[in-house]
């Protein structure tokens, strides 16, 4: 959720995420909406809560299917809960598993993972905070905390819900007087859209977004062969894990087996131990159903030999927990580290090793092992640590016909002279000679990849990118270690070589150069903006290998406000050489990494020639430039790259004016902010 | 010195649908034909509608919107930097645009199309910005022509910027202190990007 306007809105947000802001206890108020303030209105009025933002009626179902005036909305009426039963409940009981069915909806996903949750108290209120009721201070309004992209959103909702002929037409609880679960699907729904964006997923982005934990998948008939253990791993540090067994037609779902497991259905495993039985060691597993009913009746019912579990279940997923979730003292913790990254065209989206062009632009991430695993029962030295590449907001782009990309990962060694350093971005060269150590199983079309890595102590880059090039998106990139280690973003300071200013006077200039400006400047020995654009454009007329399309008169007023020295808004003799020697020197530049000849310079190339120009920018700087200087197909031209050069310059230089004890730090007033802003 | 409306209430995506009036449904409808599939609008598409609108004012003088202005005005707005705006965005300039084009043609008094030297610190009070007068100088050199006149898009361009470097300023200086601090890395951004 960015807040609205320019790159200023995004340091802000960035600002206060830095101050905690995201937290789980600091959550973000989505779209500004404070449940206390709404809430302590509509008693003080005496109405009822109806959200002006997720307001209910047809565009709150669905673009499509559930579209407005489609067939499955019609007859659709929103009701408050008061108006369905007689005496609504909010929470019946502290919320007990077998508490919730699915609707209308193919979410079954999030019922899954919405039923996972009420098997952890702590965890359920973290998502459904304490107090609320439909009898003390009931003002038709509620509010849920979930997790989304990396941060904690706290959202406002009112009850009015779907109903057909007096039912609800989604989640409902078994119990037909509680609400909570309904009202949470409508506060996810407000999230994502609209109801009908929730249709089909993985119950893990419904784990993540209820815990943010991370989860990983694993199809058991192609288990790992330290199954066991990372099952057990898991569960000593509180993860959750869900296992079900795969159905092969719609007819399965839900079939029973012979042994009464319920195929396609989500359990919970919640226990794993060795265990002495008649001089043999035997493996047991706990697993429990979130019906509460229909368990397991096979050897050993209430426990599970592992073996048979192997062989009934076909898949795990486990959703591993971040500290600020574990408050028990006695668990194990991953270590965690997050990252934000965008991919853009012509810049940050290079698409994945397929395209060897590109692939370096990607945004990369160093991790670094410091310490192998203790694992008595190992000799491998080996460090274990889990990645998790998730792009954000795609649920949305739905409804405007976009969704999910393909995403995925590569993880490399670092080569040894950039060891120790974090500003280094590797180039196109160092992923044209090495291989990759260990990359995301698959590319895939899913919010998130995730994969757990074991690599031998050492430096690391992760590559997370799109499968194809020039695929936007934003995402998050986290990291999970079993011991202390370093990550960072690998990314080049930013660094500019400036020479100092010319020293030139009149003296130096030549005669023939002295002629031509006399011609133009006439009297008064100074051109203005209009004569510079003059004289630009004539000069690269007579360049025909050049594309442009001619120096604009703006990019002529920010040459003269950055060259003017005296405040004239004019050029003098030796300002105009001086300009002119730089303007020389980049021409050289472009045409040495116009490689193709075109008259423009792509934007990868762009890249390398903003750094023999003497500027080492940064992944998210290349992006501005990109965005602001290229074209529709990516390409620089030569006006353009002269007005990027000339603003980069005077930029630094402002800067490091304005820090004049290398802080790092710049402070002013606004009258300098206007003043520097303006006029640049 | 300038008090910029507040940014638009930050609406839920979807619900606009619901409440809009006629005109919006109507802008909505504009803002579709505009931006194409991706539902927002680049640069280039901006500098084709404003040119055109301005053909349809033949009382405004102007040599066009360049593709560098609007690239300036996009940039100055543009949240994500994917070089593109959005629904709210676009509205939001939209309705800035309008607006001061009621206050250039109030005051150019004399019907001559562009606002003359002496009419502009009126102009830029009118449109609500109150500025000293040296810092009115500055903006004149920086963005009227020869004579001291002004144009319409370099009016617009003007105030399109202005009015983005005081949100900028405004929403940077979180705690109200009058002064801002930035690394290398902000400053860069921020302006590089405008």
């Amino acid at each position: 959720m960015m807040p609205f306007g320019g790159i200023a809105a995004r340091l802000q947000r960035d600002r206060l995420r830095a101050e905690g802001v995201g937290e789980h206890h600091n959550a973000v108020k989505y779209l500004n909406q404070d449940y206390e303030t709404l809430k302590q209105d509509c008693i003080e009025s005496g109405t009822l809560f109806r959200d002006p933002q997720f307001p209910a009626g047809p565009t709150a179902l669905g673009f499509k299917e559930l579209g407005p005036h489609s067939s499955k909305t019609r007859g659709v009426e929103w009701k408050r809960p008061s108006e369905l039963v007689d005496d609504p409940q909010f929470i019946v009981g502290g919320a007990t598993r077998t508490d919730i069915c699915q609707g209308a909806l193919g979410d079954c996903w999030l019922l899954a993972a919405i039923g996972s949750l009420t098997l952890n108290e702590e965890l359920l209120h973290r998502v459904v905070p304490h107090g609320q009721s439909f009898q003390e201070d009931y003002a038709g309004i509620f509010h849920f905390q979930i997790w989304q992209f990396g941060e904690w959103v706290d959202v406002v909702v009112d009850d009015l819900l779907p109903t057909k002929d007096g039912e609800l037409l989604f989640v409902h609880s078994a119990e037909c007087t509680e609400f909570w679960s309904a009202l949470l699907e409508k506060a996810y729904a407000k999230l994502n859209g609209c109801y009908e964006s929730l249709s089909g997923g993985s119950t893990t982005e419904g784990f993540e977004d209820f815990t943010g934990g991370v989860a990983e998948m694993y199809d058991l008939k192609r288990a790992p062969r330290n199954m066991g253990h990372i099952i057990r791993k898991a569960l000593e540090r509180g993860s959750l894990l869900g296992c079900s067994i795969d159905i092969t037609s719609a007819f399965d779902m839900e079939a029973v087996t012979f042994k009464k497991l319920v195929k396609g259905h989500a359990y919970s495993v919640t226990a794993f131990k060795d265990v002495n039985y008649r001089g043999q060691q035997e493996q047991l597993i706990r697993i429990r159903n979130p019906w509460g009913q229909v368990e397991w009746t096979g050897a050993w019912s209430d426990g599970m030999s592992f073996r048979d579990f192997m062989r009934e279940f076909s898949r795990l997923e486990i959703c591993n927990l971040t500290p600020d979730a574990l408050t028990k003292d006695e668990l194990s913790r991953w270590h965690t580290q997050v990252f934000e990254g965008t991919w853009r065209r012509g810049s940050t989206a290079g698409g994945c090793r397929n395209n060897p062009a590109t692939f370096w632009i990607n945004p990369q991430f160093k991790i670094k092992l410091l310490e192998e695993d203790d694992d008595p029962g190992d000799d491998e030295v080996a460090c274990s640590f889990l990645v998790a590449l998730m792009q954000k907001h795609r649920r949305r782009e739905r409804r405007v016909g976009g969704d999910m990309h393909t995403i995925g990962f590569a993880v490399y060694e670092v080569p040894e002279e950039a060891q120790g350093s974090q500003n280094v971005h590797l180039k196109k060269d160092f992923f044209l000679r090495n291989q990759s150590r260990a990359r995301s199983e698959t590319f895939i079309n899913l919010r998130e990849v995730s994969n757990q890595i074991r690599l031998p102590p050492g430096e690391y880059i992760v590559v997370p990118s799109t499968f194809e090039p020039h695929k936007e998106a934003d995402f998050i990139l986290r990291v999970f270690t079993e011991k202390q280690s370093d990550t960072a973003e690998l990314d080049e300071e930013i660094s500019a070589d400036l020479a100092d200013e010319e020293e030139i006077t009149e003296d130096d200039i030549e005669d023939g150069f002295k002629n031509m400006f006399q011609q133009l400047a006439g009297e008064d020995m100074e051109i203005s903006v209009f004569e510079l654009k003059t004289i630009l454009n004539r000069v690269i007329a007579r360049h025909k290998d050049l594309k442009t399309d001619g120096f604009s008169l703006d990019s002529c007023r920010n040459m003269v406000n950055l060259m003017d020295k005296d405040g004239s808004a004019r050029l003098g003799l030796v300002e105009f050489q001086i300009l002119w020697n730089k303007i020389r020197s980049w021409l050289t530049i472009f045409r040495q990494y116009d490689l193709d000849k075109s008259g423009t310079m792509s934007s990868y190339e762009m890249r390398m020639a903003l750094e023999s120009a003497g500027f080492k920018l940064n992944n998210k700087l290349h992006q501005v430039v990109v965005a602001r200087y290229a074209d529709a197909e990516m390409g620089v031209d030569f006006d353009n790259f002269v007005c990027c050069l000339v603003k980069l310059e005077a930029m630094f230089r402002f800067f490091h004016s304005m820090d004049r004890d290398g802080t790092g730090t710049a402070v002013m007033n606004l009258a300098e902010w206007l003043l520097l802003t303006m006029c640049g | 010195q300038y008090n910029p409306e507040p940014p638009p209430p930050r609406t839920h995506f979807t619900n606009v649908e619901a409440y809009e009036s006629e005109e919006i449904r109507k802008f909505r409808h504009l803002f579709v034909q505009l931006a194409g599939d991706d539902m927002e609008v680049s640069a280039t598409e901006l500098r084709n509608i404003l040119n055109k609108v301005l053909s349809r004012h033949q009382d405004l003088k102007t040599d066009g919107f360049s593709l560098d202005t609007c690239r300036s005005m996009v940039a100055v707005m543009d949240t994500d930097t994917n070089g593109k705006l959005g629904f709210e965005e676009f509205k939001y300039l939209w309705n800035n645009i309008k607006k001061w084009q009621c206050v250039y043609k109030r005051y150019d008094t004399n019907q001559s199309g562009t606002l003359g030297r002496a009419q502009l610190p009126a102009a830029l009070r009118a449109a609500g910005f109150q500025l000293n007068e040296q810092f009115c100088q500055v903006i004149v050199r920086r963005y009227a022509s020869e004579d001291g006149s002004m144009d319409f898009n370099s009016f617009i361009s003007c105030l399109v910027r202005l009015d983005s470097m005081f949100r900028a300023f405004k929403s940077l200086d979180s705690n109200g202190n009058g002064q801002i601090k930035m690394t290398l890395e902000d400053w860069l951004q921020l302006t590089m990007y405008s």
